[in-house]
């Protein structure tokens, strides 16, 4: 067994990973995670990610190991070339926990850090905080996968894994959406408004906040209940959504204190959601997509399962039926 | 086996003799004796009537006051013909042998030896050199009986026996140590106690041959089943309570003459744990208190090895946050984690070892310095880690709560065996290590009666004052592993 005292080592949090050229690929983190010591960024040109894990051992005094790897930051590129050598990589290793985050990233993301060094000195870590602290349950706010997750969602004939997307700029590191992808290969980006109507058919069913600028309406505590139903011959799919929540804030010039008119609201606020929502449906039905699972409800016990391409093709040309049905707590007297 | 039994109890005082040929007693025999004892009093009188009586005792052990009270002023006023008669004490014995004087004169007691009818007479005139009847030092408890045993075999017997008031509990005596001629009296209740546990125990005094008993302790380590464990077979106290409540669950209890403290026996691992306050406070709070104590063993056994494996073995298994906190605390040391728990248990040993030895007051200063200034110094020095003293106090005072002093003792050891491992495998070694206590424990026996009961051997019905105390009512029988004779605790069962 390898005896190696906490001290002598450096755990890595945090690896990047970008497209360099055709054949190589950068590979960046941040040494040391002790507090006190002045951090510094390490990158290397290499082939391979093990590779450059043992290449970081030698322009560093203190030994570099993975065992305490949270994240791994995948440039967008490399994410549309196929994430799956790299995950392999990850699944592979014992001393690495699958409770590994892993995020796209659009943009330099060690520009960033390099940037970000001097202002904050735990990056990494915070970094790491972040994306625990939104993996929660009921968080309602990104779509966080763990290593785990996202095998599992790769490896499953009926599922599509997705990953949380940040653009990076030099000051900047913000949640753009949810990135899709195809089995290993990123597809393309659900923008913010797809994803919040991803977060609550699918991800968490649950938005702590959802704005909705068209109809002048912001509404919170937003809980949904998704009913999916497929016909027998797989032709036609309904999917009821019961929505819960309240509304938070109106900037509209309805009055809401008139019954009709908070009916009125609610019309709008549903047409639009179904709209919203087929959408959503038709671009994943379009980019051969199934994040949602829905292919998983042609399983039944005692039937053969139908294969994964076949499903895809039923998929894409299935018929949907949207149907939302939406419960508001107004938070405003409403006359009779 | 009874026949055995009731052999024994006809005759109940039994000495275990330093010569086997038995000499009569006779003056001359009996001054060669007293000879060259500084002590010795040999004292002759004429009575009333004429008699010539002569008093042979040790002054040091015979109480004077009652000397002239019981002895000299009767035989001065009286007109008996035989001298015993004279005498104003429940208890003459008249001695044929040299030995039985011999024994009778170092117990304290005066001979009288009436010249006329050349007969040997011992009067027990005991100087009872005793302590008060004090509160217990090792085993302290809120509530309950505040009395303790104290070195005076007698008084201790009168303590239980207030508190068990039947003809049924049975004293059997013998002497020990061709030296010390220790008394150890065996305590049992006829009729509940398993008849099998006392005639073991009897069986094992009977084959002690050694020539020195000063404490209690050592006759248990006589009567040990297995004598290289650190794990104590015999449960000692210095509480009346404690034994009284033994006695009545079946258990047999031990004493030993000029000793405070009384052997309880058979006990499992699990009465280690026990206080008699468990069964004084509510069950609930009692419950919660014993699993606290049997959490703070394990911390107290395994938490510095844990750090030790953890630190030096599987740091992927710490949480990030707390990697953080300890890498900066063990940035700077210059010693292994082993070597750095192993010095801070050592130091910690040597501070508990010293503050026993001291003197009261002396023992508040190294509190403070052992406390403070050690704690603080060796951090500051780069000696050891914040998180490693603060380990190492958390697992101190975790070993404190068990009642049992021994279990207190044999936790560092174990402590120490589980370091080793942990340094060289991890949480691997922990765990075997705990295999191995584990199956160690299920191998003792006490009193030849398995020492993991109720667990291993599995008694389903004994885990009620187990890991948790049920109410006092729920607890109709008495504990099954014990064997006992009478099953119930309550006259009138439904």
């Amino acid at each position: 067994m390898e005896n190696n005292t906490i001290e002598e080592i450096a755990p890595v949090i945090f690896w990047s990973l970008n497209q360099s050229d055709d054949r190589h690929m950068d590979i960046s983190t941040l040494v040391p995670p002790l507090i006190h010591e002045k951090k510094r960024m390490l990158t290397l040109k290499v082939d391979l990610q093990k590779q450059g894990g043992k290449e970081f051992n030698l322009i560093y005094y203190r030994e570099l190991k993975p065992g305490q790897l949270r994240v791994i930051v995948i440039n967008e590129e490399l994410a549309r070339k196929g994430v799956l050598p790299l995950i392999s990589t990850y699944l592979m290793d014992t001393d690495i926990s699958q409770r590994l985050y892993l995020i796209i990233s659009r943009g330099n993301f060690e520009e960033f850090m390099r940037e970000q060094l001097n202002d904050q000195a735990n990056l990494d870590y915070f970094l790491y905080r972040m994306l625990k602290h939104y993996e929660a349950s009921n968080q309602g706010e990104m779509s966080i996968l763990n290593l785990h997750q996202f095998k599992n969602k790769l490896f499953s004939p009926f599922a599509d894994p997705y990953l949380p997307l940040f653009e990076v700029k030099k000051d900047n590191f913000t949640y753009k959406g949810t990135a899709m992808f195809r089995h290993d290969k990123m597809i393309n980006m659900l923008p913010l408004m797809d994803d919040q109507i991803f977060q609550l058919i699918d991800n968490d069913h649950y938005l702590k906040l959802f704005a909705i600028p068209s109809s002048d309406v912001t509404l919170g505590h937003v809980r949904s209940k998704v009913d999916i139903d497929l016909d027998p011959a797989y032709k036609n799919m309904t999917i009821k959504i019961d929505l819960t929540g309240r509304l938070e804030e109106y900037r509209g010039n309805k009055n809401l204190h008139e019954r009709e008119e908070l009916a009125k609201l609610h019309q709008n606020i549903e047409k639009y959601l179904v709209s919203r929502t087929s959408d959503l449906l038709k671009t994943m039905q379009q980019w051969k997509i199934d994040p949602l699972e829905i292919g998983t409800r042609t399983l039944h016990p005692f039937s053969k399962p139908i294969s994964d391409s076949e499903w895809l093709k039923l998929w894409e040309k299935m018929k949907l039926k949207i149907e939302y049905r939406l419960t508001i707590q107004p938070l405003v007297n409403v006359n009779q | 086996m009874f026949s055995k039994k009731n052999k024994n109890n006809n005759d109940p005082t039994k000495t275990i003799p330093s010569t086997t040929c038995q000499t009569p007693v006779t003056l001359d025999n009996l001054k060669r004796v007293l000879a060259n004892i500084d002590e010795a009093e040999i004292i002759e009188r004429q009575t009333n009537n004429g008699q010539q009586v002569m008093m042979l005792y040790i002054r040091s052990l015979v109480n004077l006051e009652r000397l002239n009270e019981a002895i000299v002023e009767p035989l001065i006023s009286s007109s008996h013909l035989t001298i015993h008669e004279y005498m104003i004490s429940s208890k003459v014995s008249r001695m044929i042998t040299l030995e039985e004087a011999e024994t009778h004169l170092l117990r304290g007691d005066v001979i009288l030896y009436g010249m006329d009818h050349e007969e040997f007479w011992a009067v027990p005139l005991q100087n009872t050199l005793s302590r008060s009847i004090q509160q217990s030092g090792t085993e302290t408890i809120i509530y309950g009986a505040k009395d303790s045993f104290s070195e005076l075999l007698e008084q201790n017997i009168t303590m239980i026996r207030r508190r068990i008031p039947l003809m049924n509990l049975k004293t059997e005596s013998f002497t020990i140590g061709s030296i010390s001629k220790t008394e150890v009296v065996i305590l049992y209740i006829e009729g509940i106690t398993n008849p099998d546990y006392v005639s073991i125990a009897r069986k094992k005094i009977a084959s002690i041959d050694f020539d020195q008993f000063l404490d209690s302790s050592q006759v248990a380590a006589f009567m040990e089943d297995h004598k290289h464990s650190v794990f104590p077979q015999f449960q000692e106290t210095d509480r009346p309570d404690s034994c009284a409540f033994s006695l009545g669950i079946g258990k047999l209890v031990i004493m030993v003459g000029n000793t405070a403290y009384a052997l309880i026996a058979p006990i499992t691992f699990f009465h280690l744990f026990q206080s008699p306050e468990d069964y004084f406070l509510r069950w609930i709070i009692s419950s919660f208190l014993r699993c606290i104590r049997y959490l703070s063993f394990i911390i107290s056994v395994t938490l510095i090895p844990f750090y030790v494996a953890v630190t030096t073995h599987h740091y992927q298994m710490i949480p990030l946050q707390i990697l953080f906190v300890l890498l900066e605390s063990r940035s700077k040391l210059p010693f292994s984690p082993f070597w750095e728990a192993f010095l801070m248990l050592i130091t910690l040993e040597i501070i508990k070892e010293a503050s026993l030895r001291m003197p009261t007051k002396s023992g508040q200063t190294l509190g403070v310095i052992g406390g403070i200034v050690i704690g603080q110094a060796t951090v500051e020095a780069g000696f050891a880690s914040n998180v490693l003293i603060v380990l190492v106090g958390i697992s101190a005072i975790a070993s404190f709560l068990v009642p049992n002093y021994e279990v207190t003792k044999s936790n560092s050891l174990l402590q120490f065996i589980l370091l080793l491992l942990a340094a060289y495998l991890g949480l691997f070694g922990i765990l075997l290590g705990a295999i191995g206590i584990l199956a160690h424990l299920n191998g003792l026996s006490s009193l030849k009666q398995p020492y993991f009961a109720p667990v291993a051997p599995f008694y389903l019905k004994e885990w009620k004052d187990l890991f948790i105390r049920a109410p006092l009512p729920w607890m109709k029988t008495r504990p099954e592993y014990l064997h006992p004779v009478q099953k119930w605790r309550m006259s009138r069962r439904r």
